[in-house]
């Protein structure tokens, strides 16, 4: 019976012994035998948490019929890196590395230098590649390299936007991140811990298991859906390209905003760069003018000042003055644009003939308590869109007693606010006097599938939408009777719209008389505006005025956008006010 | 003669050891399966999060072909395809777009 016992106790030891044995020759060929490979097919599966492979959420542009189109998202593919130590032919290595990916990898020189640094141990040599050239180097299993999966930030449209959707770098931090644009302001809704996707459950089972039913990171983490029409993006890219070039301008910028809700439907700033490609762009050219940079807009402040004047009631469209064509205050010496007097005009020809001495006469009749209030309304404070680095306007003449000062704020000179304020403002006129706030992304698309849309109501009003309406009629009688001689004027759509053209500010402080700063806002359809058009471009070369820069570029994006959109017409069909019947007219643009 | 169902009971034995033993087993079973389970599930959840990540890519390709596509067409001067610019515009009442009146 002992013996037995024995007998069953080696037994079973044995079998143990075996066991062990087995499974250390297991562990052997797995982990130093074929180790390199398992590695490698376990980089592909698998990204450990610390490590994971880069992972962000995306950015949509939206189409009129609501599709999503990315701005920004990820492209997956393979980096390249060697083993200096374990390369065994460098020339011959760097051969078959550029065969499958000659313009993503270094030079040759490059390589041949790393591949002599013994020291190290991995170094990457190329990037991005696509699925097929990554699969195809895998499989040759050259000695010292390894294909390793990568992911990364992608724009399907280049340059569309890309002042506004911003850039991902590492800014200083070992770990990217949003850097400008909507990639910085929404940071932390975009980017990704990593550990998403990539993590191994069985542990994660175990050792955090609260994580797994309730994950905060799930109402926070998520893509963006953007206001942007990316037809109407394209179509201002290229209209803004084309003045810039024309009039070799500094630069030149365009917003396209839905008055009523302050979304920004198309947003341009120009010159422009690739988000793809950032190598060579100077690092001054990634923020965005259009909220960063101030500027003196000239005559488009005439239309704030007039509706100023009309809502505080010191005038009333049927107020007349008598224009001198120039005027002396505080020994300073206001003129119209082309220095002639007018005599005594309806004020309305202040808006329609853009007149600098009935804009000052309207400021004097404000006085300087009322102008003040009014515009530190309009431009006091920021807009508050969701883009970084935002500047504020300089408003430091609202704060002085010279009557002059005053005089050149009415029309636009002496007081400098960014594009982004101006439309805002603007705005007010093209939506009953109430001043909404521009912004960029109207919902988060949470990693979850919830769409949560974002609140961007509480519009300021500024003014009555009986002063508002005034104003609008004189913009409107601007566009169908002074622009392009009354040519440009659309039987069937009213459309508001004003010029600026204002000098440009020397070091000294001064003004060029010869440098100019061309602006222009419209809005249409007049009484109940679906779109306001604001375009400027600076310091153009060769032309003097902005009806003479933006006029045409104005025109063609109205167009455009009454078609694309199928804005019904508000005037000159049946039932309509202006005329009954089908309306014709001749044009030449 | 067959023996009576509450013979049979009382005759089964119900000792302490089995009971565990038995308990033991269908722990191990469970847990075994669970393994299975959560193994299955995280080599899936990685499969498909990996061919959406792909699905991305490519759909992102395709999404940078039609913005090409609108840019190209925006940019192109219709002049030189033999257009010309018309002279004259005739406004007229657009149909609705659907069936209701």
């Amino acid at each position: 019976m002992r013996a037995q016992f024995r007998f069953r106790i080696r037994m079973i030891l044995a079998g143990v012994l075996l066991a062990a044995v087995l499974i250390l020759l297991r562990l052997y060929f797995v982990q130093i035998v074929y180790g390199a490979q398992y590695a490698q097919m376990g980089d592909r599966q698998f990204a450990s948490s610390a490590s994971g492979l880069f992972d962000r959420g995306s950015i949509y542009f939206t189409r009129k019929d609501g599709t999503h189109i990315s701005a920004a998202t990820l492209q997956t593919g393979f980096l390249v890196a060697i083993n200096p130590q374990m390369l065994t032919n460098p020339e011959v290595t760097y051969a078959a590395i550029v065969a499958v990916a000659s313009s993503t990898a270094i030079s040759k020189d490059t390589f041949l230098a790393n591949a002599a640094k013994k020291g190290v141990v991995y170094i990457e040599v190329a990037h991005h590649l696509s699925e097929a050239p990554g699969q195809m180097l895998s499989k040759e299993h050259l000695p010292g390299v390894q294909v390793l999966r990568e992911r990364w930030r992608y724009y399907p449209g280049g340059e569309l936007a890309a002042g506004s959707i911003g850039i991902v770098s590492y800014g200083g931090t070992n770990s990217l991140s949003g850097q400008t644009g909507l990639e910085a302001t929404y940071d932390s809704t975009l980017s990704r811990s990593g550990d998403t996707l990539y993590k191994n459950f069985f542990a994660e089972l175990f050792s955090d298991t609260g994580s797994l039913l309730v994950d905060a990171k799930d109402a926070r983490q998520g893509s963006l859906v953007t206001t942007i029409e990316p037809e109407v993006q394209t179509r201002l890219e290229d209209d803004i390209a084309k003045v810039n070039e024309r009039y070799s301008s500094r630069d030149s910028g365009g917003i396209i905003m839905d008055p009523a809700t302050g979304a920004i439907i198309a947003i341009v700033s120009y010159p422009t760069y690739n988000a793809n490609n950032l190598q060579n762009v100077d690092p001054a050219m990634l923020g965005n003018p259009l909220v960063e940079h101030v500027h003196e807009f000239g005559s488009i402040m005439k239309p704030l000042t007039m509706t100023s004047a009309l809502d505080a009631g010191v005038v009333t469209p049927a107020s007349t003055y008598t224009d001198t064509g120039c005027i002396t205050v505080s020994t300073e010496r206001i003129c119209n644009w082309d220095q002639k007097a007018r005599g005594l005009i309806p004020i309305t020809e202040i808006i329609k003939q853009s007149l600098n001495v009935g804009a000052s006469w309207l400021a004097t009749q404000l006085g300087q308590d009322r102008f003040r209030t009014y515009f530190t309304k309009l431009f006091g404070t920021k807009t508050g869109i969701d883009l970084p680095s935002e500047g504020a306007a300089l408003l430091s003449n609202l704060h002085t007693t010279e009557q002059v000062n005053y005089d050149n704020m009415a029309f636009g000179q002496g007081i400098a606010v960014t594009p982004i304020q101006m439309i805002r403002a603007l705005g007010a006129l093209a939506n009953g006097g109430a001043m909404v706030r521009p912004h960029l992304v109207s919902a988060i698309q949470l990693d979850s599938g919830i769409m949560r849309p974002f609140d961007w109501s509480g519009s300021v009003q500024i003014f009555s939408p009986t002063a508002v309406r005034e104003t609008v009629t004189m913009m409107d009688a601007l566009n169908d009777e002074i622009l392009y001689n009354g040519k440009a004027k659309i039987p069937t759509m009213s459309v508001a719209v004003k010029t600026g053209t204002a000098q440009l500010t020397t070091s000294g402080g001064g003004y060029y008389t010869d440098r100019f700063f061309h602006s222009f806002v419209g809005f249409f359809p007049s009484y109940a505006p679906r779109f306001i058009i604001l375009l400027y471009t600076d310091d153009p070369r060769g032309v003097k005025y902005a009806s003479e820069t933006l006029d045409a570029t104005f025109l063609d994006l109205t167009h455009f956008l009454i078609d694309y959109y199928d804005v019904p017409p508000d005037r000159g069909l049946p039932g309509m006010p202006g005329q009954t019947g089908v309306a014709t007219t001749t044009v030449s643009t | 003669m067959p023996k009576s169902l509450a013979l049979r009971v009382r005759s089964f034995s119900f000792s302490p050891v089995s009971l565990g033993g038995t308990f033991v087993a269908i722990l191990g079973v469970t847990y075994i399966a669970l393994i299975a389970v959560v193994m299955s599930y995280a080599a899936l959840t990685v499969e498909f999060s990996q061919s959406v990540r792909d699905d991305g890519a490519a759909v992102s390709t395709l999404e940078s072909r039609y913005l090409d596509t609108i840019a190209s067409i925006t940019d192109t001067d219709y002049t030189t395809a033999g257009y010309v610019k018309p002279t004259v515009f005739v406004y007229v009442p657009k149909a609705s777009a659907t069936a209701l009146r």
